[in-house]
């Protein structure tokens, strides 16, 4: 690790400070990635910006949606609310640890290609809560590791509306759990999304699918689709036409279990 | 230099990643000036990502060094591109070696040609390469995707430079 200042501001206009302040700062959440990315000395920021002790974290229900504060954990969210398919997407993220530190706002800033929290955001059709305004599911996820979020902003929430019914099954890496491919299916007011992260270089709607599922809510729908892979990631664990492959199998098991 | 060649060549054996990339752009120039750009160090620096410098030693042999950011990662590589098989004003090959210390390091070749084809200019490249060090373990996962947003980006900010002028 190299040498940084460490600052732990505790509320949000001096943290947003701070970073403007800094020659090449970052903000630590969980640093479930950010911590490994120091150690083995692959970036070297002059300042890390510890968002802990901003009052970020919590489940709230509404009406018809639930919020999630950014800093709330991957094993709070597991522990059970009135997102189901929620609470099982975050008791399958990485392991006892991971779920222990890792945050759903640190997931969702860092867009990692393999992160389970994306497939949700997407299918779900969740709008992501940052110092810089509301930003729905649909424009926030750009490409491998980019986002529609500001230079310097933070997420603060994310808030999902209550789906009708929703499931997500992944493929996960045995060693890591990143999800080599993962689909959540989810029926919100009528309407059906289909939410996929690992495969291409960011979670994405695959919306071939969802047309076939609006028509017919069933997993034979699904029978004969075609999943364009010719820009999914590809590496010594899956190749491209592998995890084409898997979009298929994943989103049909996530149908079986709610229909 | 000829030490590095082996030391990439051992550790490409040893866990080191390959990319492969391919692709088209219509550019909206005449061929002459698509091939005097791409021989232009301020051009070259301006389409590389995070480029913050590229010297033109000769026709044959350009240094840069670039900060590459991909999510956590953020680092400093010096790159040397040695130009082969210059046959102006339709075609080149690249020899591309990277090193950033301890960090990684990694060895590519690209071939690009130029096609005239009306007013405009077709751009095609094939770049292949290995990687190894500490970012290509780390990153394994993520290499292809990664070399593949590179050469993308890089081909795309050049065409985009004539986007406007016919």
């Amino acid at each position: 690790m190299y040498r940084f200042n460490y600052h732990k501001p505790d509320d949000m206009a001096a943290a947003q400070q701070m970073m403007a302040d800094a020659e090449d700062g970052v903000y630590l959440s969980g640093g479930m990635t950010l911590i490994p990315t120091l150690k083995a000395r692959l970036a070297s920021p002059t300042d890390v910006i510890d968002l802990s002790g901003l009052a970020l974290s919590g489940i709230e229900l509404a009406d018809d949606s639930l919020t999630i504060g950014a800093l709330t954990l991957h094993s709070e969210v597991a522990a059970g609310n009135e997102i189901l398919s929620l609470s099982n997407l975050a008791l399958a993220i990485g392991d006892a640890q991971v779920r222990n530190r890792g945050t759903i706002g640190g997931s969702i800033a860092n867009s990692d290609p393999g992160a389970d929290y994306p497939a949700a955001v997407v299918a779900l059709g969740a709008t992501i809560n940052t110092t810089a305004g509301a930003i729905d599911a649909d424009d926030y996820f750009q490409g491998l590791f980019e986002t529609a979020l500001k230079p310097g902003a933070i997420v603060t929430s994310v808030t999902f509306p209550l789906p009708g019914r929703a499931a997500y099954e992944k493929f996960p890496n045995p060693a890591s759990r990143y999800a080599v491919v993962g689909v959540m299916v989810a029926e919100t007011n009528g309407d059906v999304r289909v939410g996929v992260t690992g495969a291409g270089p960011c979670a994405y709607r695959q919306r071939n699918f969802e047309q076939a599922l609006a028509d017919n809510f069933s997993v034979a729908a699904l029978d004969g689709l075609e999943v364009d892979y010719t820009e999914f990631n590809s590496d010594i664990h899956a190749s491209a036409e592998y995890r084409g492959h898997l979009v298929g199998v994943m989103a049909r098991r996530a149908v079986a279990q709610i229909i | 230099m000829e030490d590095y060649a082996r030391v990439v060549d051992r550790f490409v054996g040893f866990g080191g990643r390959t990319l492969e990339q391919s692709g088209q752009y219509r550019i909206l120039a005449a061929r002459a000036v698509v091939w005097d750009a791409l021989n232009d160090a301020d051009v070259l620096a301006a389409c590389i990502e995070g480029c913050e410098s590229v010297t033109k030693l000769s026709d044959h042999r350009f240094d840069a060094n670039i900060t590459a950011k991909l999510g956590p990662v953020k680092t400093k590589f010096k790159a040397t591109i040695e130009v082969s098989d210059r046959n102006p004003p339709e075609s080149y090959s690249l020899e591309v070696s990277v090193k950033g210390g301890m960090q990684g390091f990694g060895k590519g070749r690209a071939e690009v040609e130029l096609a005239e084809d009306q007013n405009a200019t077709l751009l095609s490249y094939r770049v292949e390469g290995n990687v190894g060090g500490k970012l290509a373990q780390m990153g394994s996962r993520l290499i292809t995707a990664a070399g593949r947003k590179m050469a993308d980006g890089f081909f795309s900010r050049f065409s985009e430079r004539w986007a406007d002028t016919i």
